[in-house]
C-alpha cells in the first residue's frame, strides 16, 4: 500500500505531509501522556516485529501479494489510534529512508493512510466489533480486515485526486486486492493480540472495568 | 504474567525470525497497489497473473528522486547476506529509534508531574 514518489505531484503531496505532520504531533502527545518507562521496551519490541512483518509478502492469488499493515495491531495492543500513528510513522520513515520502500515526498499520504485511517479505523471498528460480538480477538481480526481494506480505497481515491488512477477501475482493483490482503491482516492481528494479551495480561484494557485504556501501573493497581 | 526482559527477547527473537525468513519465502507478486498500478497502465487483467516482464510506471508525476542505502531490503551485489544484514539493521533501527522516541516521551510525562 505504500505510494512511491512520483505517483503524487509534489503540491498535493505538502497537503498530505501538513495533515500527517499535525497527527504526528498528536500521537507524541499520546505517548508523552501515555506511556510508562516499563512499557517503553514492549512498544519498542513491537515496532520491530510491525517492520519484520511488512516484509514479509505473502501470495493472495490474481497474481498479487500482500503483507501486514499493523495499524489496528497497535491501536487495539496499545488502546489508542494514535499508537498506530505513532508506530507507522517511524516504521515508514525507516523504510522510506534506509529501504526505498515507499516514497519521501509521499510519505505523509502514506502515513495518513496506513497509520491514522488504518489506526481509527483498527482501533474504533475493534471496539464497535467488541461490543457487538465480545470476542475481542474475532473482533480485532475483523477490525483490522477493515483498516487494511478502508486505507487502501482512501489511497485510490487520492491517487485519481494526483491523476495517477483512474477512479472507478482504481478503486475496484484496490479494493479487490486489499480485501484479499486484508484477510492475512486479521489473521496475523487476531493471532498477535491474542498471544500478546495472554503473555501480559496487564497490557489488556478492555477487561477494566473503566472500559478506557488504561495503561499505566499505578491505574492497574488501582483497578 | 510474562516479564518485560522475556517478552522483550522472545519479541525481537520472533521479529528477526520472520525478517530473515521473509528473505527465502516471501512472495515475489507486486503488492496489492503495484498489481492496481498494472492493471491501469493495462499490462494485468484483475484477477490474472502478472506477466513476468511487467514494471510499474513510476515516473508519473516526474520530479523527485532519491537514492537509499539499502534499496529493495539488500545491501547491493551482496546477495543473501545482503538480504539479511538489511534486514537486521531495519528490526534493530526501529527497536532503537522507538525505544529511544518512546523513552524520551515517557521522561517528558514524569518530568511534567513534578
Amino acid at each position: 500500500m505504500h505510494i512511491p514518489d512520483g505517483f503524487i505531484p509534489l503540491d498535493q503531496a505538502v497537503i498530505y505531509w501538513i495533515i500527517a505532520l499535525v497527527f504526528i504531533a498528536l500521537a507524541l502527545r499520546w505517548a508523552r501522556k501515555e506511556l510508562s518507562e516499563e512499557k517503553v521496551p514492549i512498544v519498542a519490541v513491537l515496532a520491530a516485529a510491525i517492520f519484520a512483518m511488512q516484509a514479509f509478502n505473502l501470495p493472495v492469488g490474481m497474481g498479487t501479494s500482500g503483507h501486514l499493515v499493523g495499524g489496528a495491531l497497535a491501536a487495539i495492543i496499545l488502546g489508542s489510534p494514535f499508537a498506530a500513528v505513532f508506530f507507522l510513522t517511524i516504521v515508514l520513515i525507516i523504510q522510506g529512508v534506509i529501504f526505498g520502500d515507499g516514497g519521501i515526498t509521499t510519505m505523509g499520504a502514506n502515513i495518513i493512510n496506513m497509520g491514522v485511517i488504518g489506526g481509527f479505523v483498527g482501533f474504533f471498528g475493534f471496539v464497535g466489533l467488541k461490543k457487538a460480538i465480545k470476542n475481542p480477538y474475532v473482533s480485532a481480526g475483523i477490525a483490522a480486515w477493515f483498516a487494511c481494506l478502508i486505507p487502501a480505497l482512501a489511497a485510490s481515491f487520492e491517487l485519481w485526486v494526483a491523476g495517477t488512477f483512474p477512479l472507478v477501475p482504481g478503486l475496484i482493483a484496490m479494493g479487490t486486492y486489499h480485501a484479499a490482503i486484508g484477510v492475512i491482516e486479521a489473521f496475523i492481528t487476531a493471532i498477535a493480540v491474542y498471544l500478546i494479551w495472554t503473555a501480559r495480561p496487564d497490557l489488556d484494557w478492555t477487561t477494566k472495568k473503566s472500559g478506557m485504556p488504561i495503561t499505566e501501573p499505578e491505574k492497574v493497581a488501582a483497578a | 504474567m510474562m516479564e518485560t526482559k522475556h517478552f522483550v527477547m522472545i519479541g525481537i527473537a520472533i521479529a528477526v525470525i520472520i525478517g530473515v525468513v521473509a528473505i527465502f519465502v516471501a512472495s515475489s507478486d507486486p503488492d496489492g497497489l503495484e498489481s492496481t498500478a498494472l492493471v491501469v497502465q493495462g499490462d494485468k487483467l484483475l484477477t490474472g497473473e502478472t506477466p513476468e516482464d511487467a514494471e510499474v510506471v513510476e515516473d508519473v508525476h516526474g520530479g523527485f528522486a532519491y537514492e537509499s542505502p539499502m534499496p529493495d531490503y539488500e545491501l547491493p551485489d551482496m546477495g543473501i547476506p545482503g538480504q539479511i544484514i538489511a534486514m537486521l539493521v531495519g528490526i534493530g533501527i526501529s527497536f532503537i529509534i522507538v525505544l529511544g522516541v518512546a523513552r524520551v516521551a515517557a521522561r517528558q510525562k514524569e518530568c511534567g508531574n513534578k
